[in-house]
């Protein structure tokens, strides 16, 4: 099971949790499985979150792979000038 | 100068070559958006809103229509409705008012004639009825109770479209208990700041040249900081097909995030196709300034807890901006960028606040330097509370690898604690003051991001190589490409020619933002560089008529060790292309994750003349981690053009609006930005720790400048006058009730 870390505008969509664990090979299974717990917290991360893996910031995550160990940090999506 | 050395060598990477570009830009061959002329070209004019916040009750066009020259006018009728959860949505009715003017300004129709005047005089004679609606200006307006919509078509982001509402965006942010850790500490300060809206200042204003031809197609010459950005955001308000839409970029003449977006290509594309005649479209400096973003303005409360040797506790933030009349990211981004120091405890709640002010637009690293300016004042005042050295301090809590950003994630390799050291070591902070003249420093943080690129190495039959990337060149950037390319290709750096090609003849790449191009397509460049590497030494391989896995590529040419060690340069070997199996050529795309946070540290003195109020910065030093400085000299012009433009931010830089919304200094003589004669040369230095997610170690630098600047002039005010300022512009008016509040 990979662990999740949730951005606090979405933790009240699970629970009040802040870190979760869930299963899936890809940051688009993860949501998915969140999604089965926790309904309504799929959309809310699919609307607006890049996901951090690895010390690296993926701006559109739903392919990334993951491992059974992967930390993933969903973050707001991010811009620049 | 560079104060920690990237502890690998290159031949080119590094070094500082004249960039490939230089002698047309100085010489004023360089074509911009405005230069090009087509044809039967028409020039085409806006009418733009006399109030901040109407519903147009009627356009009526005839008279304008049978105006001398006139050959096409258009209005918001003329472009699809977009539905209102479309991306492209808020841009659609920015472009062109829909129903409702939302800020003094706003485009409202436009006109192509024969010549500018005819298509302004035309302008002018559009009528239109309008019903006046409440206008709100400041943030504390828009959020009270009750208080009347700026745009009723806004909605909270992540809530949804039910509600319209005057807030954009609500992020909380926080781990560890605040509450509890601010009880406990031995200092807090709490102090509340504001900030007012700035520009982004670039001299080019924007401009197109459009033509749209009896085939449906229309080709675009723009400037802007993305091509492709264009071709997606006009396509998307004509409610056309990507395809339909050919974008050549022309030179810019700065963005600095001001280019992230469009205004002009739809209105052109959609007069060009009424008139079935090539249609320019050139703002005007006070368009620029009335109608085309500035940064957001801001008010933040900021309280910083610590204990008396100087650790700091607890952070607690309330941050507002004020994004204009559009919903954006911008609050939700000033809250992100809280990541310089390791707080263990940390409460933040961010707001993008509307109001009837021009929609903005990215600023360099936007947002952040409003948070910074609040949060690194708290900062300097808790140093000066403890009788620390302000570097000191911010050693103690500097953040490191593995610390968490305020937005939970760890920091990968970062190299804020050399950046302080190397200012600590500088001869700038070794030395005194000059007399009467008092010292500030501040940290600054920028994320830098990766997104899309694409690059096409093609090898030529005399050796050279020409490299094609769709990133436009906006801080130095061919040169860099042509150093990454010169370096995996082992080729002299002037035998490369770096190209930014159209929509149609690279792939596709995303915006020039988030300090991307010489990370992420330099990346593409290093990959097809390296993909071409392999296929030079197997067509060197058969030549030689030895195994391809005995030859290597060494410095330009491929060696075997079988074939007696004798090069084969990669001049002979495009030499016979066509025998060895025909072109030499490799395109690269990617999704580049991985970007390199960067962190600076910047260190002012200044002379506060206590008659006037106004403050001459006297020495200036801005300290930056690079990853790897590709060009050292364009390296160290972000860091000085950041500086100058903070500069501006924090002394005299502001927009001031009538109390019904019209922009009062809409010009650069009454919205000044810093000339040569204001500012002493800006001394950097570059900190080099490698970024692991690119090939040479690059960061991305073209933003975080901007960040430490107006904290660090904060903090010297202070430390020159004892008064702690809290709004910007710091300007003399300001700095003089300040002397007097203080006294």
């Amino acid at each position: 099971m990979a662990t999740v870390h949730l951005m606090t505008q979405h933790r009240p969509l699970a629970g009040g949790e802040a870190v979760v664990e869930a299963d899936g090979a890809t940051v688009g299974q993860i949501i998915d499985d969140l999604d089965r717990r926790f309904p309504g917290l799929g959309d809310a991360l699919r609307a607006g979150s890049s996901a951090g893996i690895d010390g690296e910031i993926h701006a559109e995550p739903e392919f990334v792979q993951v491992q059974p160990d992967t930390v993933v940090y969903f973050v707001a999506p991010l811009t620049g000038g | 100068m560079t104060a920690i050395e990237n502890p690998k060598t290159y031949k080119w990477v590094g070094t500082r070559p004249i960039r490939h570009d230089g002698y047309d830009k100085v010489v004023g061959k360089a074509r911009f958006a405005a230069d090009l002329n087509l044809p039967g070209q028409l020039h085409a004019a806006y009418l733009r809103s006399p109030h901040a916040h109407a519903n147009i009750v009627s356009i009526d066009t005839s008279k304008a229509e049978a105006m001398p020259g006139v050959k096409a006018v258009v209005t918001g009728d003329d472009f699809p409705a977009l539905d209102i959860t479309d991306s492209n949505h808020d841009v659609s009715i920015n472009v062109l008012a829909r129903g409702t003017v939302l800020y003094h300004g706003h485009a409202i129709a436009a006109v192509a004639a024969t010549t500018k005047a005819e298509a302004q005089a035309a302008a002018a004679a559009i009528e239109v009825e309008y019903e006046l609606l409440p206008v709100v200006l400041g943030i504390d307006e828009a959020m009270a109770d009750g208080a009347p919509l700026a745009n009723e078509q806004n909605y909270q982001k992540f809530v949804g479209p039910s509600d319209p509402s005057n807030i954009a965006t609500h992020t909380p942010l926080e781990r560890g208990d605040a509450d509890a850790a601010m009880a406990a500490a031995d200092i807090v300060i709490e102090r509340e700041f504001d900030c007012a809206h700035v520009h982004q200042g670039y001299i080019e204003p924007h401009a197109c040249v459009v033509d749209t031809g009896a085939d449906g197609k229309a080709n675009v010459w723009a400037s802007s900081q993305g091509h492709f950005m264009v071709r997606a955001i006009t396509a998307a308000v004509l409610g056309w097909e990507t395809s339909r839409i050919k974008v050549t970029p022309a030179e810019i003449g700065g963005g600095f995030g001001g280019k992230t977006t469009v205004y002009l290509e739809p209105v052109a594309a959609r007069l060009s196709e009424k008139a079935g005649r090539p249609v320019k479209l050139v703002m005007s400096r006070e368009e620029v300034l009335r109608s085309s973003g500035p940064a957001p303005g801001a008010k933040l409360r900021i309280k910083i807890g610590a204990t008396s040797d100087g650790e700091l506790t607890a952070i607690d933030g309330w941050m507002a901006y004020q994004i204009g009349a559009y919903g954006d990211f911008a609050g939700m981004v000033g809250a992100m960028s809280v990541a310089s120091y390791k707080f263990p405890n940390l409460k933040l709640e961010s707001w993008g606040v509307l109001s009837n002010t021009p929609k903005t637009a990215a600023y360099r690293a936007p947002s952040a330097p409003h948070a910074a300016f609040a949060i690194e004042s708290v900062i300097d005042d808790i140093a000066s509370e403890l009788g620390m050295d302000p570097i000191e301090l911010r050693l103690k809590n500097a953040a490191v690898e593995g610390d968490l950003t305020a937005m939970g994630m760890p920091h990968p390799r970062i190299g804020l604690v050399e950046c302080l050291e190397a200012l600590k070591a500088s001869d700038h902070y070794q030395a005194d003051p000059a007399e009467g003249a008092a010292r500030g420093v501040a940290v600054g943080f920028w994320f830098n991001i990766g997104e899309q690129s694409s690059a096409t190495v093609n090898l030529n039959e005399d050796g050279t190589a020409t490299v094609i990337t769709g990133s436009p060149d906006i801080g130095g950037s061919r040169a860099s490409m042509a150093l990454m390319a010169a370096e995996e290709l082992g080729i002299d750096v002037y035998s490369i020619t770096p190209v930014v090609a159209d929509t149609e003849a690279v792939g596709f790449t995303d915006v020039t933002e988030g300090s991307r191009a010489t990370f992420a397509t330099g990346k593409a460049v290093v990959e097809a560089c390296r993909e071409l590497k392999v296929e030079l030494c197997r067509r060197a391989a058969q030549t030689m008529g030895v195994d391809e896995a005995e030859v290597e590529w060494v410095d330009g040419a491929a060696v075997s060790p079988s074939h007696g060690g004798e090069p084969l340069t990669l001049a002979a070997i495009t030499a016979q292309a066509k025998r060895t199996g025909g072109p030499l050529t490799a395109t690269a795309s990617l999704n580049a994750a991985g970007a390199g946070p960067s962190f600076a540290v910047h260190c002012a003195d200044v002379k506060v003349d206590e008659e006037t109020g106004q403050t001459t910065i006297t020495r200036y030093t801005a300290v930056q981690d690079a990853g790897t400085a590709i060009h050292p000299s364009y390296v160290e012009g972000q860091m000085q053009g950041g500086s100058v433009q903070g500069i501006g931010w924090a002394l005299n830089e502001e927009y001031i609006f009538s109390s019904d919304g019209v922009l009062m200094n809409p010009g650069f003589l009454d919205y000044r930005i810093p000339v040569a004669s204001d500012l002493p040369m800006i001394e950097t230095i570059i900190v080099e720790v490698p970024n692991p997610s690119h090939p040479y170690g690059v960061r991305g630098v073209g933003e975080t400048g901007i960040v430490p600047p107006m904290a660090t002039i904060g903090n010297a005010i202070k430390a020159a006058t004892g008064v702690r300022m809290t709004s910007l512009p710091m300007s003399p008016p300001k700095v003089l009730k300040a002397l007097g509040d203080g006294r």
